[in-house]
């Protein structure tokens, strides 16, 4: 029993806990919830700090190279003349996943935190919240495609749930929604990995196998399996790699999301409540962006450079497609969860330039979005709570009533359209950065893709600071006088959540090379499986 | 020549980080201390000086120094925080730390009543911070990261009063312009990244470094490190003048500026006027090795337009603020034309001489401000302290004031024994070799530029008589008593930082000889070989100071004397001007407008054809689900239904024959007969 | 001259007559008038078809048994009507469904 095992398995056991207590305790299930996170988080910290770096812990494709690995048999299976059917419980962290961790174990903390306003049903909503707890954990550290894709799935049962039963308006329209476009993606992705299954072979045992490091390495195809680097096989005319990685690609493009598979995202987002909402902007997206970079070009590299170009320019749209319709948003929350869509168009951008300086942008932008949208959705849960009123024309002038709270969202918006001593300022010029030197590098996105993108954070200033002008600026106006009463500056508890958020955006604007030292041998690794 | 006191370089680096931290640390403590703000961000600034200063005796005249320590490091390049020292650092550090104590001290006394004192402090300690790293910063991404915080606190401090609808108006607008600029800075950076894969400015620009061995044929641009097509050279110049433009307000990215006024005039002195604009003359300067011929030419027009611009719009404003802006945005023209025409040792001193001046005209205008604030808010009257039409004859009451003002007013005019005499005319003097030497069109240039001078002259002293000269004007417009309205000379919190300033207007502190400019220390250090002489150098000042005499003139006698007045006021001309030349309405109309309704468009979309897509997949599987569900329950359930009802109905018709009534048995012998019959008939 | 057909055409109409008369009539009466009228077409064919057997004359003695038949089970039919009658004070054949299932 690794640390790994015990950071995904410890929800679990919280959630049986809190499902065998009896209801007069429902006010203490926060408190397990927090505990939880705590004990997360730590456990994350302790493997941030303890993570190795250098040429012999880059991770990727060579699974010797992995850290802190758990490995136990899990089925094993005769079929007969197919062989051993070979599914492991197989975990491992590397540089991609290490930051992905702790950034979940404090979204996780974050969103427990930000629970207290979950008023009915205390069982079971902290015992789905810990069930998604351990399948967040999970997809971060599964090394078997099969067992990723357990864990892929066991998310979206609670999400469900939990945006359903504890949701706005349209919660049940909104649930449906998002369950059904992102099963949509995962089941033809479950074809693909059946694909992979049949085609790749364990170098030592001689099974198929499921385990997706073997699956990242051409010698272990079977020559004619159906996804075989060099059979060149044929699915209804098109070639089965591409047909594998456009299906791969669209089941996490949904996550992101990417423009055009995003629109579940905003429904999403406004219904949810808010401890869900920043769970499903703080590390469902990067799940998304974590998929694309651990499946989807790892182990189609070659289809993956030949459709840079494309992946590019769908960056480039989602960018300003994102902003633009931002721009035009009346809903505080909705203005956000499109400006998460364009803020997440630099990290496909950032991947598609296949340059070390891309990636590592594209990567702390998942991080740094992680932190930043948490914080964004924090505070406009903040003002819903109180007044149950999100319509960005209904105030005005709110600096003047609630200045603390307005010195974080000061913060948190500044720090989201990029401004330098923010990690999202480090991110995305890195992101940029990378996209104008793969012209010159290798080729595969043009500059004026870089020079496009960069307009994304013009527009994120435009749509930022209107906000912030037209409801924290000016005279104070609300749209009810009782609302004056409600509308209380942030108590401790909030404080104390908002302030590790803004911490981590500083200092990681200040010291990237906390994240960029961690993931920088992995990203060259990565970089080899596409020379 | 060595420096004066010896100090190890590790002294140098301290003192560098006393210099930059010193403003930061006073940033949160001025947040946190609030009764104290004003000491405690007094006591940072007066460090970070007494650094300048001892920084600026050990660099000035001596060689370039560059510390740096690693901070991020990617396969083929990396990023260092380091500090670069060389004369145009140290010189820079010594103008903004000095001007802006004067602002801090006289600020104590113009915010004095404001609740929001500690916060205004500590906004203006995070400028300090900001601006002074941009200057020492050694690589171009340091210089990004400040350039933006600069901006940055440009934004909090224009909008200080959040709650003036129009303050906060004007720091977005001033934000997204610069913003705009930015994205040419960060696509140049890119280019210098891509091609060099460095930015350090040591290694890009210092003298037979990376810029040097790189030279264009074939159309390529090539570095050692990398080939580009050579357009990128110049796409390279024009992004970074972007950047440029933008912070130091150059047409088409100037509408920002003066719309800054908003903010609180002490603010508007410090950053709108003395130094944080100049930051863009201040970058060009750095990176002046990269631009080609054909963006030096693209700096030079931009930079002359926007002089001649700005110089016809600050004729006709009648916010004293707003004069002073434009006549900001003008001055920086003449820099960035110094830039263009080559002549970078001119703009610099003309940005030194410009900053002391300019800071000082605000500062004057600033107390008037005040004291008519201070008179409105006594006598509960409503009208706008910065509108010129109120004042008039304050030379009485406020002589010390006048006194300054004028002379700062002398220097912007470039009149003699003043500092801007000697800056100004550096660079017309270099326009005219230019364009000696271009020849043909570019006489353009020294004509329109001689133009611009003189329209200079003209609406500062037009400022200066209707403010201090005739008669007051507020009691005899509010029909008030004359008498019940005393305006006093200025506090000694606001006097005092006038009075230093005033002293850096006048020729003496730059050189000792007035009317040669090559005497001056400062000139003679930046550019040592440049201007040996020539027609020029005593034709232009004689041409262009004894026309300005004449215009000086004119305005005593139109404004002070109001012995005539020009009555343009209907005309097409002075209303393109008093508009500003229409760009707000332009900008609006051409930009903002159409990419509000662009993204009511694309949220349309959105929210019609993508998700309605995603909608209507969802009905068309419902509308599928019920047809295969109508399928299911007519066609599949209802053949097993069917037979059961076709029995059911064969079994009524035959329960129905035995009913019992002998008639109907008879009729059905008769019927089943008859078939018989008929049956063997016909078989 | 009258021909067979003129009989078996008169005997045609008379037993079609009383087909319907059984048929439809709501009187047992009428009914039994009806049966009479069919045993009396079938007589009348009997006596027509007689004339191709002159040596033996069995149309002729057919009609005459039938002819007594019909007397006799007319009189046994009028007291089944009678019986009827007193039981259910009714003499429509379609009443008598006592032993209808």
């Amino acid at each position: 029993m690794g640390l790994l095992s015990i950071l995904i398995f410890v929800p679990l056991l919280f959630a049986l806990m809190i499902l065998l207590l009896p209801k007069k305790y429902s006010q203490s299930y926060k408190y397990f919830t927090v505990a939880v996170a705590v004990i997360q988080l730590a456990i994350t910290a302790y493997l941030y700090y303890q993570f190795k770096t250098g040429t012999a812990f880059t991770g990727v494709n060579q699974l010797d190279s992995y850290q802190f690995k758990e490995y136990l048999p899990w089925i094993r299976l005769d079929v007969g003349k197919f062989g051993a059917l070979q599914i492991d419980y197989l975990l491992g962290v590397d540089g991609f996943s290490i930051p992905l961790l702790f950034l979940s174990a404090l979204v996780m903390l974050i969103a427990a935190l930000s629970s207290w306003e979950i008023k009915e049903n205390h069982k079971g909503y902290f015992s789905l919240m810990m069930l998604l707890n351990t399948a967040i954990m999970g997809v971060f550290c599964a090394l078997d495609i099969f067992l990723f894709y357990v864990f892929y799935e066991l998310m979206l049962l609670p999400l469900y749930f939990l945006i359903g039963i504890w949701g706005g308006v349209r919660r049940e329209y909104a649930a449906i929604k998002f369950f059904l476009y992102t099963l949509l993606g995962s089941v033809f992705m479950l074809l693909v990995i059946a694909g992979l299954y049949f085609s790749v072979i364990d170098p030592v045992t001689g099974n198929h196998t499921f385990d997706m490091v073997h699956m990242m390495n051409p010698q272990n195809y079977v020559p004619d399996g159906i996804f075989s680097f060099l059979a060149h096989q044929d699915i209804l005319g098109i070639p089965a790699r591409l047909l594998g990685f456009i299906v791969v690609f669209i089941a996490f493009a949904i996550k992101v999301p990417i423009v055009p598979f995003h629109t579940w995202l905003p429904d999403a987002h406004v219904e949810a409540p808010t401890p869900i909402s920043i769970i499903l902007a703080g590390i469902l997206l990067k799940v998304g962006g974590y998929g694309i970079i651990r499946i989807a070009y790892s182990i189609f590299p070659d289809v993956a450079l030949n459709l840079s170009f494309y992946i590019g320019l769908l960056g480039v749209v989602s960018i300003l497609y994102g902003a633009m319709v931002a721009l035009a948003q009346t809903d505080l929350k909705r203005l956000i969860a499109y400006s998460s869509v364009s803020h997440m168009g630099f990290v496909l951008l950032g991947l598609a330039s296949l340059t070390s300086e891309g990636i590592s942008g594209a990567m702390m932008q998942m991080i740094s979005h992680g932190f930043l949208s948490v914080m964004l959705f924090f505070i406009v849960g903040v003002i819903y709570n109180r007044v149950h009123d999100r319509y960005i024309y209904n105030f005005r002038g709110l600096a003047t009533h609630m200045p603390i709270y307005t010195g974080f969202v000061m913060v948190a918006f500044f720090a989201s359209l990029g401004l330098p001593g923010f990690s999202a300022f480090i991110a995305e010029a890195f992101s940029l950065i990378g996209a104008f030197n793969s012209e010159s590098i290798n080729g595969l996105i043009p500059r004026w893709m870089a020079i496009l993108g960069s307009f994304g954070i013009l527009l994120g200033a435009a749509y930022l600071l209107w906000t912030l002008q037209r409801m924290f600026f000016g005279q104070l106006r609300v749209k009810e006088e009782s609302w004056l009463i409600k509308l209380k500056d942030l108590n401790a508890r909030e404080i104390l959540t908002l302030v590790p958020l803004a911490f981590f955006a500083i200092l990681l604007g200040v010291m990237p090379s906390l994240v960029f030292n961690i993931i920088n041998s992995s990203v060259n690794q990565f970089i080899l499986l596409f020379t | 020549m060595d420096s004066i006191i010896n100090i190890s370089n590790q002294m140098v680096l301290i003192l560098a980080f006393l210099l930059i931290c010193a403003p930061l640390i006073s940033f949160f403590f001025s947040l946190i201390f609030k009764r104290f703000a004003s000491l405690i961000a007094i006591t940072a600034i007066s460090i970070s000086f007494i650094a300048a200063i001892i920084l600026f005796i050990k660099v000035w005249f001596s060689k370039t120094l560059h510390f740096s320590i690693p901070w991020i490091a990617f396969n083929n390049f990396d990023i260092r925080l380091g500090f670069l020292f060389n004369d145009l650092t140290v010189l820079m550090l010594l103008l903004i730390t000095l001007i802006a104590l004067l602002v801090h001290i006289y600020s104590v006394e113009y915010i004095r009543k404001d609740k929001l004192k500690p916060r205004y402090f500590a906004y203006l300690s995070l400028f300090c911070f900001s601006m002074l790293s941009l200057v020492l910063a050694d690589n171009l991404f340091l210089i990004y990261i400040f350039w933006e915080l600069v901006g940055f606190s440009s934004y909090l401090l224009i909008g200080f009063w959040f709650t003036k609808e129009k303050a906060v108006s004007a720091n977005k607008k001033a934000f997204i312009m610069n913003r705009l600029g930015d994205l040419g800075f960060l696509a140049g950076i890119m280019i210098m990244l891509s091609h060099f894969h460095t930015l350090d400015i040591d290694a890009l620009f210092g003298s037979g470094n990376l810029i040097a061995s790189s030279f264009t044929s074939n159309g390529m641009w090539v570095s050692p490190f990398n080939m580009m097509p050579d357009y990128w050279l110049t796409i390279a110049g024009l992004c970074f003048f972007a950047g440029a433009a933008a912070k130091s307000a150059q047409f088409p990215l100037h509408t920002w500026l003066p719309d800054a006024m908003e903010g609180p005039t002490a603010v508007s002195s410090l950053i709108h006027a003395a130094t944080m604009v100049a930051a863009g003359v201040f970058l060009l300067v750095r990176i002046a090795p990269l631009f080609n011929e054909s963006v030096l030419i693209i700096i030079a027009s931009i930079g002359v337009f926007t002089a001649f611009m700005a110089a016809t719009i600050a004729l006709t404003q009648n916010d004293i603020k707003r004069v002073l802006a434009f006549s900001t945005i003008s001055q920086l023209g003449f820099m960035m034309l110094a830039i263009g025409v080559g002549d970078e040792a001119s703009a610099i001193f003309h940005l030194v001489t410009h900053a002391f001046f300019k800071c000082l005209l605000f500062l004057g205008a600033g107390i008037i401000i005040h004291e008519l604030h201070h008179l409105k808010e006594k006598h509960q009257l409503q009208f706008d302290e910065q509108d010129m039409t109120f004042m008039g004859g304050l030379f009485k009451s406020m002589p010390i004031t006048a006194i300054v003002f004028i002379i700062a007013a002398m220097a912007l005019s470039g009149l003699p024994f003043t500092s801007g005499y000697l800056s100004k005319d550096a660079i017309l003097i270099s326009v005219f070799e230019w364009a000696d030497v271009k020849g043909g069109v570019f006489w353009i240039f020294p004509i329109i530029v001689s133009l611009t001078s003189w329209l200079t002259t003209f609406y500062i002293f037009r400022v200066v008589f209707k403010v201090f000269f005739g008669d007051f004007r507020l009691p005899q417009l509010l029909e008030a008593d004359h008498h019940q309205f005393k305006i006093h000379e200025a506090n000694v919190w606001l006097k005092y930082p006038v009075m230093v300033l005033a002293v850096f207007c006048v020729t003496f502190v730059f050189s000792f000889q007035p009317f040669s400019l090559e005497a001056s220390w400062l000139f003679n250090e930046l550019a040592p070989q440049q201007h040996v002489g020539g027609i020029y150098h005593i034709l232009v000042p004689i041409y262009i100071n004894i026309l300005s005499l004449g215009l000086l003139l004119i305005t005593y006698l139109a404004y002070a004397r109001n012995k005539f007045s020009f009555g343009l006021e209907q005309t097409w001309i002075f209303k393109f001007s008093y508009k500003q030349w229409y760009f707000n309405e332009i900008y609006d109309a051409a930009i903002v407008k159409p990419t509000l309704l662009k993204a009511k468009a694309y949220y349309w979309f959105d929210k019609n054809v993508i998700d309605g897509l995603v909608n209507s997949s969802a009905t068309a599987i419902i509308h599928i689900s019920s047809l295969a569900n109508w399928f299911d329950v007519y066609i599949i359930d209802g053949l097993v239904n069917g037979v059961a009802s076709v029995v059911e109905r064969l079994n009524i018709w035959f329960r129905n024959v035995q009913n019992g009534k002998v008639q109907h048995y008879i009729v059905w012998m008769l019927l089943i007969m008859i078939t018989f019959f008929i049956y063997l008939m016909i078989f | 001259m009258i021909s067979l057909q003129h009989f078996l055409f008169i005997a045609a109409v008379l037993f079609c007559l009383g087909i319907y008369a059984v048929i439809t009539r709501k009187n047992a009466i009428q009914v039994l008038i009806g049966i009479e009228l069919m045993i009396n077409a079938s007589i009348l064919n009997l006596v027509a078809f007689a004339k191709y057997d002159v040596i033996n004359n069995n149309g002729q003695l057919f009609a005459l048994f039938v002819i007594v038949l019909a007397a006799a089970s007319v009189a046994v039919g009028l007291v089944i009507i009678l019986n009827f009658f007193k039981r259910v004070k009714t003499i429509d054949p379609n009443k008598a469904n006592s032993l209808r299932g």
